[in-house]
């Protein structure tokens, strides 16, 4: 019989794509709460805090608790009515009466009791309440999830997605140590512990094993999503807690959490090495993943094809050559050249973008090389007309005008 | 013969020094074992379908991977899977070396140049044997391979005549002009000049078809015009006393009772046979003998042809149309004597470059890619590469062995002698001269190539040699009786000469010799 699994928070950034995976694991999945977008799996109606119904458990293999009440946090705080606490208190209350073997329960790599924010805080008084349930051992076990990146861009990371388009970005934080994780290796990891929980481990880390800055990381997604710098103003907290709050006054603003903010400006990074690997998760390389989008796979398409233009002297007009050079420079170790729009749009301007010295090994010099390469290897780029003395003579014209700017500009993509 | 061996004898390595020496124990009827760390590879005659981009920068992109400088054929698909595979199993470190070998079916006769030239009696000095005793085996190995060339200009006697000749195919216009004017001018003492003879069939012969002039050669000939051992091996095949195993690697060799056997990965069956021969490649023979050395460190000497290339301009040629047909090995060879004494001369080969990829060159010269690519492309009828090599004693490579722990560690040093900078400028300057008599500008660029990108290796377990890394006059090893080697790794010297073609007549005469031994 296939392992069934309720789930609560389905619908939400990390709920959605969990239901996805448990299913295409073989899982059966019970949501609780609201149901899950484009999803079909069966829906009991709850809200956090109520008593759920006890037939929602029958059979299952494991509770996981995602589902989170912003609301109550505002309206409570770290107060006992808070519905968070008493909500999570009442599942696995109820869990344990319907004879469901285990409790997941997704927490923060923020849960501390001084945390900044009161999540950090809710969430560790949440952990708490739970460990002080009677045979709580082994079957109720904590998750404390890092800095959750890749997949929709929803939540948190929507909200960085937005401000990786920036190219200036005022910010706090920039030197907290924060723990990366992709959306997928959570999910995983939630799975592991609900059907198959390595013997010993709660709370596990869910979160990268090799801290970045937070700072660190916003260069990283706007250099692998849109292949440019940012420019970060260090901002101080109280500041960024005004901005917050005119955030949320100005219309079509993206608005800040006041929560957000205090949370990154309290991260504190946890080992989480040895978890990572009692749930066999092998994380993957973050720059690779972060550019696996849309902006930059598209980018990178118009940058190719841009390229092949150039190096052909005529439109390329096969989309596998363009697929082919894409390939090889997603690949590539030092990926980004990232050429500004006009080169795309214009490629004959890339003249005045080549460096003076050529280098094979890396920069423009390399993609364009390998970009004939790439030409070459068409049928029939053998029997291509061979240009005559105009031609060149014309060539060698550029050559001279373009010469004092690739002196400057040629530094560029060295 | 007792059923504890395998074979008579175990042949490691499948190219043009293992198929060589194959041949003739097979047809006196001896039992031969081949074994090769590679797996059957298709013969290019497969490849003729595939898209042209699948052919020239292999299924998984191969040649877009990162360029390390070298000749656009050691870049393609084929050359990089080829010596890659050695690379990786060989181990050894290099130092402004390229250690090229091959762990590929057929060895590196899947990417060779075919080139192809008899030693006479002044490139054997130094050797225990005499040209005589090689005629018969260049004759043999010659009428295998096939040959093309010319048998009456003035290189026809140089290039040697003990093997047959088919006539050499139409050579490219470029080649062409500057044959003309050799032809029409004085001729002098220290340079000559003449078609290139190359181991490709002009005519149909056996399974394989005459060159049809499609330029394609640097992807690998689909009408197996030019020779790779492949072929041969086809023909070993064929006979019940031959077997050969598929992608089992000798490990170590170990005298057993009455013979030796081979420890073979990935955790294969230790192979025994009375008699072993070693044709892994000089730089693969040279891991598998310094074992047998017994010596924990020691410096061995490894010779190369130093390598020269420079590009050329045939003015004549400027703004003429290219050629669309042709091929793109050598299509001229020549010889220059830069000192009197016998071995002072240099020989390489001419190659025309519309058949070559322009971006390679484009890459070279010191423009935009744009501008580079089009003056190439237009003067690329007009530009030859004269590829110039020098003899092997102006290599001074070390080869440094350390067995201490148990473990095999290589390291290869690549050197040239103290004089090779005067000897390389002033055959630089001399010949420069030349190829302006001959209507060829030389251009700026003419480069010296990493020590070993040439593969011409020798030197390093000498014929005739009485130390205990020589090896007898039949390549049997001093310190390991029962062990010959077949390949380059033998070579008491080497001249400036191709050294492919000797190889496999050594390797041929050392054959016949096992085969009429009782």
């Amino acid at each position: 019989m296939a392992p069934r699994l309720v789930v609560t928070g389905a619908s939400g950034y990390i709920g959605a794509r969990l239901v996805a995976r448990a299913l295409a694991h073989g899982c059966e999945v019970v949501a609780l709460g609201s149901k899950p977008a484009r999803s079909t799996v069966a829906t009991v109606p709850w809200r956090l805090g109520e008593p759920p119904r006890l037939t929602a458990f029958v059979g299952a293999t494991a509770v996981i608790h995602l589902a989170h009440d912003w609301a109550s946090d505002r309206l409570n705080g770290d107060g006992p009515g808070n519905a968070n606490m008493v909500g999570a208190e009442l599942l696995a209350r109820t869990m344990r009466e319907a004879g469901v073997p285990r409790f997941i329960f997704a927490s923060t790599t923020s849960a501390r009791p001084q945390a900044l924010n009161a999540y950090g805080r809710i969430k560790h008084a949440t952990e708490e309440r739970l460990r002080a349930l009677p045979r709580s051992d082994g079957r109720i076990l904590v998750a404390r999830i890092g800095l959750v990146y890749g997949g929709p861009e929803r939540a948190q990371y929507g909200l960085m997605t937005q401000l990786a388009r920036l190219p200036v970005l005022p910010m706090i934080a920039l030197d907290r140590e924060v723990q990366p994780i992709h959306l997928d290796e959570v999910c995983d990891g939630l799975l592991r512990l609900a059907l198959d929980p390595p013997a010993g481990r709660s709370p596990v880390v869910l979160a990268g094993a090799a801290p970045v800055t937070f700072g660190n990381w916003l260069r990283l997604m706007r250099r692998a999503r849109h292949g440019r710098r940012v420019a970060l103003v260090p901002m101080p907290l109280g500041l960024a807690l005004a901005g917050c709050a005119v955030t949320k006054a100005i219309p079509f603003l993206p608005t800040v959490e006041r929560e957000r903010v205090l949370g990154l400006a309290g991260a504190a990074p946890m080992a989480s090495a040895a978890d990572l690997a009692a749930l066999g998760i092998v994380p993957r390389d973050p720059a690779r993943a972060l550019a696996d989008c849309r902006p930059a796979r598209r980018r990178l398409i118009a940058e190719c094809a841009a390229m092949l233009r150039y190096a052909a002297g005529a439109p390329v007009r096969s989309p596998g050559a363009v697929i082919r050079l894409a390939r090889v420079v997603r690949d590539d170790p030092a990926f980004c050249t990232a050429l500004p729009a006009a080169l795309r749009r214009w490629p004959a301007l890339m003249r005045l973008f080549e460096p003076i010295r050529p280098s094979m090994t890396h920069g423009l010099s390399r993609r364009l090389h390998l970009a004939a390469m790439v030409v070459e290897s068409l049928a029939g780029a053998q029997a291509a007309p061979r240009p005559g003395a105009a031609a060149v003579l014309r060539e060698l014209l550029l050559e001279a005008v373009a010469l004092p700017f690739r002196l400057v500009l040629g530094r560029v993509y060295s | 013969m007792s059923a504890a061996y395998d074979a008579e004898f175990i042949v490691v390595g499948s190219g043009p020094a293992g198929v060589s020496a194959a041949l003739p124990l097979v047809e006196a009827g001896r039992r031969v074992l081949m074994i090769d760390g590679a797996q059957p590879s298709p013969l290019p005659s497969t490849d003729a379908g595939r898209p042209s981009w699948q052919r020239m920068l292999g299924a998984e992109l191969a040649a877009l991977r990162p360029d390390d400088g070298l000749s656009p054929k050691l870049r393609t698909p084929v050359a990089l899977d080829v010596v890659g595979g050695f690379r990786r199993w060989a181990e050894v470190s290099e130092d402004k070396f390229f250690a090229a070998g091959a762990m590929a079916r057929g060895g590196l006769s899947q990417v060779w140049g075919g080139f192809v030239s008899e030693f006479d009696q002044d490139d054997l000095r130094g050797w225990p044997f005499g040209a005589d005793e090689l005629a018969p085996s260049y004759r043999a190995v010659g009428e295998r391979i096939g040959i093309s060339g010319s048998t009456d200009d003035d290189m026809a006697d140089f290039y040697g005549n003990a093997a047959p000749v088919q006539p050499a195919p139409p050579i490219g216009p470029t080649a062409d002009a500057i044959l003309q004017r050799y032809a029409r001018r004085k001729p002098r003492e220290d340079f000559a000049l003449g078609l290139a003879r190359n181991a490709m069939l002009t005519a149909d012969r056996g399974g394989r078809l005459g060159c049809d002039l499609s330029l394609a050669c640097l992807w690998g000939c689909t009408r197996g015009a030019i020779y790779d051992a492949r072929q041969d091996l086809a023909a070993l095949q064929r006979h019940a006393n031959f077997a050969i195993r598929d992608g089992l690697t000798a490990m170590r060799l170990a005298p057993a009772l009455h013979g030796w056997e081979v420890e073979t990965a990935p955790g294969g069956p230790p192979l025994r046979a009375q008699r072993l021969l070693l044709a892994a490649g000089t730089l693969g023979t040279l891991r598998l003998v310094v074992p047998l050395l017994k010596v924990g460190k020691t410096v061995l000497r490894l010779l190369n042809s130093p390598l020269m290339a420079m590009p050329l301009l045939v003015t004549r040629r400027l703004g003429q149309p290219p050629a669309t047909r042709g091929y793109s090995l050598a299509q001229l060879g020549f010889r220059f004597r830069y000192a009197p004494a016998p071995g002072d001369y240099v020989t390489g080969g001419i190659y025309e470059t519309v058949a070559l990829p322009p971006s390679s060159f484009a890459a070279r010269l010191p423009l935009g890619r744009r501008a580079a690519t089009t003056v190439f492309r237009a003067l690329a009828p007009a530009i030859a590469i004269a590829t110039v090599y020098f003899p092997g004693r102006c290599s001074a490579n070390l080869v440094t062995v350390d067995l201490t722990g148990g473990a095999v560690r290589l390291g290869l040093r690549g050197d040239v002698s103290d004089d090779f900078d005067a000897t390389a400028s002033l055959v630089r300057r001399r010949l420069n001269r030349i190829w302006h008599g001959l209507g060829a500008r030389p251009l700026p660029g003419a480069t010296i190539a990493v020590a070993g990108t040439d593969a011409h290796f020798g030197g390093l377990f000498p014929m005739g040699l009485d130390a205990a890394q020589g090896t007898s006059r039949f390549g049997e090893l001093n310190s390991a009786p029962g062990v010959y080697l077949v390949d380059g790794a033998l070579l008491p010297t080497i001249p400036s000469k191709f050294t492919t073609f000797t190889i496999m007549a050594n390797a041929d005469r050392i054959g016949r010799h096992l085969a009429g031994a009782a």
